[in-house]
């Protein structure tokens, strides 16, 4: 690669705008921004994300959305919690909740492919039904979390208390999968059914099994990283995971996962994940109000978006 | 003019004039820089240098609609309407009546329609959403929408690519009628009877340049391949080194229902070439994607090796050793968005495994022998395919389904030819006679009479869903093949039910 293609390559752009994210909070909070304990809780905020935007980054490469992660993943963590609470082991109760994930996904795949249905509609749906068993299970109440092992995988730290646990998982998975996308033919199929379904069936690969692949892992994939907040927080709450879900989507578009598919990859989604992380951890340190950081994420999500549409114009009418 | 993309000079300081009331062919092998050309006449590229005079005046373009307003029309392969909209909206869109409530002004819009219907002889509907039409119709359409703007050129673009014999006397008729009006047509095509047929002046590119212009009434075919080609390709057909050992049957098909056609009974033996003629419609599309497992069966058997097979999908198929290399590149050919590499390696990926990774150097490999034995004009196989000649294009999704690796035994070849020039044509139907060598069965699927004639064996014709006739290459003639293609008047009313 010579450095002419670095210099436009998107993944350059995305660490200039992330060195730009830190200069300014580092100037605006006086140097306390990077301290050790700040960088760990920037890292520490983008575990849920990461495994969500893995899982709903992969499925937008195909040219599928989901909405309903953050519900699933929400859920799932409750059922683990009920389970442990009801005396189940915690390796049982994190199995059924991994598989209670993949069953949600595989419930938006058959909505997509055998009634299909837009992914961006079937989704919303299956979102509402998972908040609804959510609130079943816990009776609107959250339900705390005294087994020590679950407990420790979501929250513990290592060297000096500044390495979570959590996110060695997270990372070591965002690698995994990266390679994978990039080096598989699975990996490449996900490509290829995003750029042109049609034309991929008819040359031997199979869209359908891949879309319900997809699905299933981005609801397992969601069902952990509920599990691992809960373990964290010793409990598991109505509200979970759900706010995560709309960052883990700005992170992949940020990141250069395209809307219509096709295009993008993990290294691109890690860069926006933690751009993400900087910045809402960054507007914390120098005290903007909550309110306002919503606003400011809001903003962040449409310059993202922005930025897919000018890009994906310019390549359309080059 | 001069146009440069990365890695390549797509025109190379070109100058040419052409004049009202004549139409002017321009030819060039895939990737000579025709509908650069054009593109840059229709003001969506921009030029690197060079200008543009129409009637004296300097044109500078900065839209596609300032190249319109000055009166110029492209008609694209590629459609360039709105399919949900009326064939009156289509023609009239940014003119449309207005009544004095400031509405649209129905009435007047469709008999206006109607009088341009008329006028260029047609018969459709105004009424009817464009994405109804065929793909024929759709283009009158467009020429129509191009007339009705006014337009002082109009350019055609492969136009013939995807229609019917008799679709093109309806276009050529419709060509000739703006011709008189004094129109300056500029007409860019592979097919060479219609270039003597429909042409007054002909001017050729090679490589971005211009090689040479003609009076076309003072030129020869063979003439005009040679300056096109940069050599003489002799009789294509006649130079064929064909295989004359034909094994036992491979694929027999026994009374095939699907949605679209019926009752089919036909088959094919291990090294022969079968033909599939009829029009554009005819259910031969429908018919080998059936065989393919990408449509779904009614009833009927297919009998491959002598064994009953029953594909679910195109997956199964291609596990057997079938290819099918489909009509339509764009829809359900080529990944566009992906590099040419990308796009040869899709059915083998598998095979291109180490350990479940894929090996990038066995891929890259694939990629280049079909760059290599097609001749794709690109400066590198990691090239986007969009960013290809039409022609370009289709070579590569024929590389995709004849890479060394695919082990077929059945090879489906709908439409292969379309939008590859002369040169490139010949050196396609020795590739189809060596597959035939190999022992593959070949079925061949054109809507070029000559060419099926000219390559199979045996042409099946087909109608309206149903096979209407089978005839040796040497009792064939293009005036048999075409009355068994017709419909007569009272067996069209039967199949309508
Ligand atoms: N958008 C683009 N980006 C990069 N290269 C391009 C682009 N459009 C065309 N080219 C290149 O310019 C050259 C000329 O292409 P053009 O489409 O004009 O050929 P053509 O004469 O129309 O060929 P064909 O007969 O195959 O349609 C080709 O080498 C092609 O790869
Ligand atoms: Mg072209």
């Amino acid at each position: 690669m010579n450095i002419k293609k670095i210099a436009h390559s998107k993944i350059f752009t995305l660490l200039i705008l992330l060195a730009i994210v830190i200069a300014t909070f580092t100037i605006l909070s006086n140097g306390a921004f990077l301290q050790p304990r700040n960088i760990r809780n920037i890292f520490q905020a983008t575990v849920v994300v990461s495994l969500l935007t893995i899982g709903a980054g992969m499925l937008m490469i195909s040219g599928q959305i989901d909405l309903s992660l953050g519900g699933i993943g929400t859920m799932c963590a409750m059922m683990a919690a009920f389970l442990m609470r009801s005396g189940l082991p915690w390796h049982l109760s994190m199995l059924a909740a991994l598989v209670l994930g993949a069953i949600c996904g595989a419930f938006n795949a058959v909505l997509v492919n055998e009634f299909n249905f837009q992914s961006f509609i079937a989704t919303l749906a299956t979102a509402s039904i998972a908040q609804g068993f959510m609130a079943v299970i816990s009776q609107g109440r959250q339900i705390d979390i005294s087994d020590r092992t679950f407990n420790f995988i979501g929250g513990a730290r290592f060297w000096d208390d500044l390495i979570p646990f959590s996110l060695i998982i997270s990372l070591v998975l965002l690698v995994l999968y990266g390679i994978m996308l990039k080096n598989t033919k699975f990996g490449r199929s996900i490509y290829l059914v995003g750029g042109n379904a049609d034309a991929s069936r008819l040359a031997g690969l199979r869209p359908k099994r891949i879309s319900y692949l997809l699905f299933m892992n981005a609801g397992a994939l969601a069902a952990l990283a509920g599990m691992l907040l809960a373990g964290r927080m010793m409990t598991s709450n109505t509200v979970g995971i759900t706010n995560a879900q709309f960052q883990g989507l700005t992170a992949a578009i940020l990141g250069g996962i395209a809307f219509g598919g096709g295009s993008g990859g993990m290294g691109g989604a890690m860069i926006g994940i933690l751009i993400l992380s900087t910045f809402n951890n960054g507007m914390t340190m120098i005290n903007v109000p909550m309110h306002w950081q919503s606003v400011a994420s809001g903003l962040v999500l449409l310059s993202a978006l922005t930025a897919d549409f000018l890009s994906s114009r310019k390549r359309t009418s080059a | 003019m001069s146009k440069s993309f990365p890695g390549v000079k797509a025109l190379d300081n070109v100058s040419f004039r052409a004049d009202g009331g004549r139409v002017l062919a321009l030819m060039g092998e895939n990737g000579a820089g025709k509908s650069t050309l054009l593109k840059i006449l229709a003001g969506d590229y921009f030029a690197d240098e060079g200008e543009f005079l129409l009637n004296g005046i300097l044109q500078n373009f900065t839209s596609p609609y300032s190249a319109i307003m000055a009166g110029i029309s492209v008609v694209y392969q590629e459609r360039q309407m709105i399919p949900a909209l009326s064939v009156m909206e289509n023609i009239f869109a940014g003119a449309l009546p207005k009544n004095k409530l400031g509405l649209i002004d129905k009435p007047r819009l469709k008999k206006e329609t109607m009088a341009l219907i008329n006028k260029f002889e047609l018969s459709i509907d105004p009424s009817v959403p464009v994405g109804s039409l065929s793909v024929a119709h759709q283009q009158m359409v467009e020429i129509m929408k191009a007339y009705r703007r006014g337009s002082a050129v109009i350019a055609f673009d492969e136009p013939t690519a995807s229609l019917a014999e008799e679709e093109i006397t309806v276009l050529f008729k419709l060509i000739e009628a703006l011709k008189k009006e004094g129109k300056i047509v500029i007409y860019v095509s592979h097919r060479m009877p219609e270039i003597f047929e429909l042409s007054d002046d002909i001017v050729v590119l090679k490589d971005g340049a211009l090689v040479t212009t003609f009076i076309t009434s003072e030129t020869t075919v063979d003439e005009l391949i040679t300056s096109m080609v940069g050599r003489d390709i002799g009789d294509t057909y006649e130079n064929l080194s064909r295989n004359t050992e034909v094994g036992e049957t491979l694929l027999e098909i026994k009374n095939l229902v699907t949605h679209d056609v019926h009752n089919i009974d036909f088959s094919l033996k291990r090294g022969e070439i079968i033909g599939f003629a009829g029009l554009i419609g005819a259910g031969r599309t429908e018919l080998v994607r059936a065989i393919f497992g990408a449509n779904e069966i009614t009833s009927g058997e297919i009998i491959f090796e002598g064994q009953k097979i029953d594909f679910k999908s195109p997956f199964d198929a291609i596990k057997a050793g079938f290819a099918l290399c489909p009509e339509d590149r764009k829809e359900e050919g080529l990944v566009l968005y992906r590099s040419i590499t990308d796009n040869v390696s899709i059915p083998v990926l598998s095979k291109i495994r180490k350990a479940l990774i894929l090996d990038r150097k066995a891929e890259a490999k694939l990629a280049s022998t079909a760059v290599e034995k097609y001749a794709v004009k690109t400066p590198g196989i990691d090239k986007l395919v969009v960013e290809l000649s039409g022609g370009n294009q289709q070579k590569v999704i024929l590389g995709r389904w004849t890479n060394e690796l695919m082990n077929t035994k059945l090879l489906i070849l709908d439409e292969p030819t379309k939008g590859i020039d002369v040169g490139a044509k010949a050196e396609i139907y020795q590739t189809i006679c060596d597959f035939a060598k190999q022992g593959i069965g070949v079925i061949f699927i054109s809507s070029e009479l000559t060419e099926v004639i000219g390559v199979a064996d045996r042409i099946y014709v087909m109608r309206n869903g149903r096979i209407t006739g089978c005839v040796d290459r040497s009792d064939a003639t293009e005036e048999g093949i075409l009355s068994l293609a017709m419909a007569d008047k009272d067996e069209t009313g039967g199949d309508a039910q």
